[in-house]
């Protein structure tokens, strides 16, 4: 079976600065894979260019198939890429409950439909009781939840995950942990962007390391923490040495 | 499901019925001309603002230049009829759709300006036309056009022996651009917008067509407020171009959504049934001295008002948010 998705020698630059240089992984269906690496290795730009934020400067993207390098954000979205947003983006004079809506219009325009699809995403989300709350209202973990229910009301084939579980206490990453599996079982594709290592590594089921723009590795989460280019990347030369 | 939301949309309706029932009753005991007058202002400010709310309030694409639509729609109509005969509800509908159609040929350059460029590319933009319009010899120049007075006729639109008519007319748009805003508001357009304005980026990743939710808004604005001006041309039955296109026309459009409530279904009627009366009676019982008493006193409301509710009046009705209590009990394992 082809992959999911599958990027393809993507290179992107910023006025000389080279973000990517010469990407191409895949993700096929039903995985969850971590997308990491040090700060500044590219992780960023990837996942943007893969939901759409910009186009690379070389390179193809293709999701389920087709072609969607020159696809806008919204168009992909329809196609079937969820993505949440690494700073959270919440429409703030909305309420929980019409932030969801947004997301499920893309596939109804029933809005009874509409409105139900997004109840039963934020139960999904154990949000619901929060359904007729301001989205301005809502605590930083809430948001970062509210972001993942409002993917999830697009019916996403591929849910890109930008640092949902980061900067959240023991208890709500956990939560956030289970979150992402139950997603997974319902039959949703996860990529995820992380840098806490150790919350990542046991969710997923390959992790890709970039590193100064480039694929380091790719793999299984236990053989690439062990690998010593990996440590060397992650905390420099001196370390990796014995590993 | 969601009982509460179907509730307030439905005591929304039914609130906006009695309302208008009860404006339908007041010509039986305000028999005074005066007063007559300000109520058919009222009501078409309130018709205006409620449109410009559109755009600017849900869509969050501040424009201070529908000031413009205004006065293409007075200037279709009044020039349908006076040089081709054309009678007035034609031209009304001719007006909308023309500036529909003008409002999106603006916004394909200017919706990709973002925030105070876009204010300053709409006042730029009415401005430039009032000037075309004053130079516009065929559409009577700086001098305007007088619409010849015939019988008192539904027909041609014009009735001088009574304002009831307009009244009327003015209370029935009024309520159609409240209905549109209220229909709209629970649909895809409505969210839309709303997430346009408060996140665009976002709303793409939604699949949010962001660009065409602008144009959307834009036309339709357009067309309800030039529908006004058409109205305002029959009324006065004489425009020139400072008349109907003048910078404070979208000044009193864009007022009473903000005082009121920017974005909000009751904001627009809120503001206008406080600041057009106040509007008019200040200018003729403390104005007219030439001290522009009335400018200062009529300041004075709009930034006491500012500094109390910037929310707007209309979230003095609404209930208080429920304080932020335990947030979603947290510790509680799902």
């Amino acid at each position: 079976m082809t992959a999911l998705l599958e990027t393809r020698n993507i290179t992107q630059r910023f006025s000389g600065l080279t973000a990517n240089s010469d990407v191409s992984i895949s993700v096929g269906r039903g995985e969850i894979v971590g997308l990491i690496g040090p700060n500044g290795a590219g992780k960023s730009t990837l996942f943007n260019l893969i939901a759409g934020a910009f186009k690379p400067t070389e390179g193809q993207i293709l999701f389920d198939g087709e072609d969607v390098t020159a696809l806008p954000a919204a168009e992909r979205c329809q196609r079937g890429i969820g993505r949440t947003f690494q700073v959270v983006k919440s429409f703030e004079s909305m309420t929980v409950i019409e932030n969801v809506i947004v997301g499920s219009l893309v596939r109804t325009t029933n809005m009874r439909d509409a409105r139900r699809k997004a109840h039963e995403v934020l139960a999904f989300c154990g949000l619901d009781a929060r359904a007729d709350v301001l989205a301005s209202d809502l605590v930083p973990s809430e948001k970062r939840r509210l972001e993942v229910a409002r993917a999830l009301a697009t019916e996403p084939k591929l849910l890109l995950l930008d640092e949902v579980l980061t900067g959240l206490t023991p208890v709500e990453s956990q939560k956030g942990v289970e979150l992402v599996r139950r997603v997974r079982d319902t039959g949703i594709t996860v990529l995820m962007v992380e840098h806490v290592m150790e919350i990542v590594m046991p969710l997923v089921d390959r992790a890709i390391v970039l590193d100064l723009g480039k694929v380091l590795i790719e793999g299984k989460p236990t053989d690439v923490v062990r690998d010593p280019k990996v440590i060397s990347a992650y905390l420099g030369d001196r370390h990796a040495v014995g590993a | 499901m969601d009982k509460a939301f179907v509730q307030r949309r439905r005591r929304d309706l039914i609130l906006a019925a009695f309302l208008a029932a009860i404006a339908a009753a007041v010509p039986f005991f305000v028999k005074d001309v005066y007063v007559q007058n300000i109520m058919v202002l009222t009501l078409m400010y309130a018709a205006l603002s409620q449109s410009w709310n559109i755009l600017s309030g849900y869509c969050g694409q501040i424009s201070l230049g529908h000031a413009l639509y205004f006065g293409l729609g007075a200037y279709t109509t009044a020039i349908l009829f006076t040089k081709f005969g054309v009678l007035p509800w034609f031209g009304m509908l001719a007006g909308g759709l023309i500036s529909a159609v003008i409002a999106m040929a603006l916004g394909y350059p200017c919706f990709r300006l973002g925030g105070h460029y876009f204010v300053i590319a709409t006042i730029v933009i009415a401005e430039i036309t009032l000037l075309l319009f004053q130079n516009w010899d065929f559409a009577g120049a700086a001098l305007g056009i007088d619409i010849p007075v015939r019988r008192d006729s539904w027909l041609t639109f014009q009735f001088t022996r009574s304002k009831l008519p307009y009244f009327y007319f003015a209370l029935a748009l009024a309520c159609v651009a409240w209905f549109v805003t209220w229909w709209l508001e629970d649909s895809k357009w409505g969210y839309w917008w709303r997430a346009v304005k408060d996140n665009p980026l976002a709303a793409e990743s939604l699949g949010v067509d962001v660009f065409n939710s602008k144009m959307g808004a834009a036309a339709l604005s357009a067309f309800l407020v030039a529908i006004g001006g058409s109205f305002y041309a029959q009324f006065v039955s004489y425009i020139d171009p400072e008349s109907v296109m003048g910078f404070q026309f979208s000044l009193l459009m864009a007022l009473p959504a903000v005082l009121g409530g920017i974005g909000t279904l009751w904001g627009p009627m809120l503001g206008a049934v406080i600041l057009i009366p106040l509007t008019e009676l200040t200018r003729s019982y403390i104005g007219g001295s030439g001290r522009g008493v009335d400018l200062i006193v009529y300041g004075g409301l709009i930034i006491a008002i500012s500094l109390a509710r910037p929310q707007g009046l209309v979230s003095l009705f609404s209930r208080k948010p429920k304080p932020v209590v335990q947030p979603a009990r947290e510790a509680v394992a799902s």
